[in-house]
């Protein structure tokens, strides 16, 4: 009660002198803690920065996307181990936390894009063509989306394309238009009105999961921005 | 020593149980996860069918919210059957269809094992997942004169489960991926005996 007490009053004083002299009396005190600081007192320290640092730093390494374990391929970035058992425990850690189920070799790969091939963060006011070719698959979809939860009054009209029903040139080559604005021929719609966006590109069947190193970025279909609303 | 060294011996000393703490944390937390597709997978241990994870929107009706797969392929219909090997080898039957379907096999540290719909024999995938003494035990009791259509499959963990994909290559096919991931069965497999004697 009296220490909460003098800590509020302290609070307030510190409040009063201003940020340099609170600083100062900081710094004072914390000379005076280390000065007088008992071996109990130091080991719980020790225990507390541990702890702290140790699982701070844990939650945030899993915490989304996988850290590390990708391969990158001009704009796309290929998990070829992260469904498998070869993957490092921080894929295998971000994989329980989010509940996912990746990908195994033997059934596919995964690409993610989220920035074009010159480097920018893909943004839902801009319009971007993913045109080219796709390593050979059996079946491959592309899909777009935006992080977090999806917006419940927007209604998706479409949220990707399969091999199967994209509408190709002579010559085998697609193009998709990912735009807010209506597009002729492959028209994929922004999922969000702005912020960042994703593209994952996914094979099917594919022997380019067992050698995802020899990707050549000339093998993926590019993405390239081709103007920004405002 | 100084305070000075005693504090800064402190703070080393905390910055290395630090990194200790870290890596014990991201080993453990695949073991302690309650939300990842192994432990609820759980619920549908029981079934006879694939357990949908994420079934296909179709027409109207959107895609129903029993999916937890973070970022879902809107084109595969995804189902997954548990499997606890203690109670028997795992049997894991689809027939093939029009649409491209796999089946990936997951233990604890991952998939180990997966096939697709080319593998199939006159139309019909038997995947049977065992441990290595029932591995044995089937290869002891197998008559040379029956020819066996399964694919075996040692797991290296008693728990884990095996993942149905379906692929609707167009939005037409998207009932009928929903219905081939259903149909996949997924049932304990009776030792030999049991059946003869039953």
């Amino acid at each position: 009660m009296k220490a909460a007490d003098m800590a509020a009053r302290a609070r307030g004083e510190t409040g009063n002198a201003g940020v340099q002299g609170a600083g100062a009396r900081l710094a004072a005190v914390a000379r005076r803690a280390v000065q007088r600081a008992s071996t109990v007192s130091l080991v719980l320290y020790a225990l507390a920065l541990g702890a702290g640092i140790g699982l701070a730093t844990a939650d945030y390494a899993t915490r989304g996307g996988y850290p590390f374990g990708g391969v990158a391929v001009g704009a796309w970035t290929a998990w070829p181990r992260t469904g498998s058992v070869g993957a490092d425990p921080y894929a295998r850690a971000v994989n329980a936390r989010r509940g996912e189920i990746p990908l195994a070799v033997g059934e596919g790969m995964l690409l993610t894009a989220a920035q074009d091939d010159e480097g920018q963060t893909l943004d839902a006011a801009c319009t971007y063509i993913i045109a080219g070719i796709t390593p050979p698959a059996r079946a491959w979809t592309v899909t777009v989306a935006g992080r977090g939860p999806r917006d419940p009054a927007r209604t998706i009209v479409r949220e990707g394309y399969t091999s199967t029903e994209i509408l190709r040139d002579r010559d085998g080559r697609f193009a998709i238009g990912l735009s807010p604005e209506v597009q002729a021929g492959n028209w994929l719609p922004m999922p969000r009105a702005d912020g960042p966006v994703r593209l994952a590109l996914r094979l099917y069947d594919t022997p380019v999961a067992a050698s995802a190193g020899t990707l050549d970025r000339t093998a993926l279909p590019a993405i390239t921005r081709t103007g920004c609303a405002a | 020593m100084t305070p000075r060294g005693r504090f800064l011996l402190a703070t080393a000393t905390g910055l290395v149980l630090a990194g200790l703490v870290h890596i014990g944390a991201v080993l453990l937390i695949p073991r302690l996860a309650e939300a990842d597709a192994l432990s609820r997978a759980r619920v549908g241990e029981t079934l006879d069918h694939a357990l949908p994870v994420y079934t296909l929107a179709t027409g109207d009706t959107p895609s129903p919210p029993e999916a937890w797969l973070p970022i879902p392929d809107p084109a595969v219909a995804v189902g997954i059957c548990a499997y606890d090997l203690a109670d028997g080898p795992m049997r894991v039957s689809a027939r093939t269809g029009p649409l491209m379907l796999s089946l990936a096999v997951h233990g604890r540290r991952g998939a180990f094992y997966a096939v697709t719909d080319q593998a199939a024999v006159r139309g019909a995938l038997d995947l049977v997942v065992l441990t290595r003494a029932q591995y044995d035990e089937a290869l002891a009791n197998a008559d040379e004169n029956d020819v066996s259509r399964d694919v075996r499959i040692v797991a290296p963990d008693a728990k884990g489960y095996v993942v149905v994909r379906v692929i609707a290559a167009l939005p037409s096919q998207r009932p009928a991926a929903n219905a081939a991931m259903q149909a996949v069965s997924c049932t304990v497999d009776v030792p030999a005996e049991d059946k003869a004697g039953g």
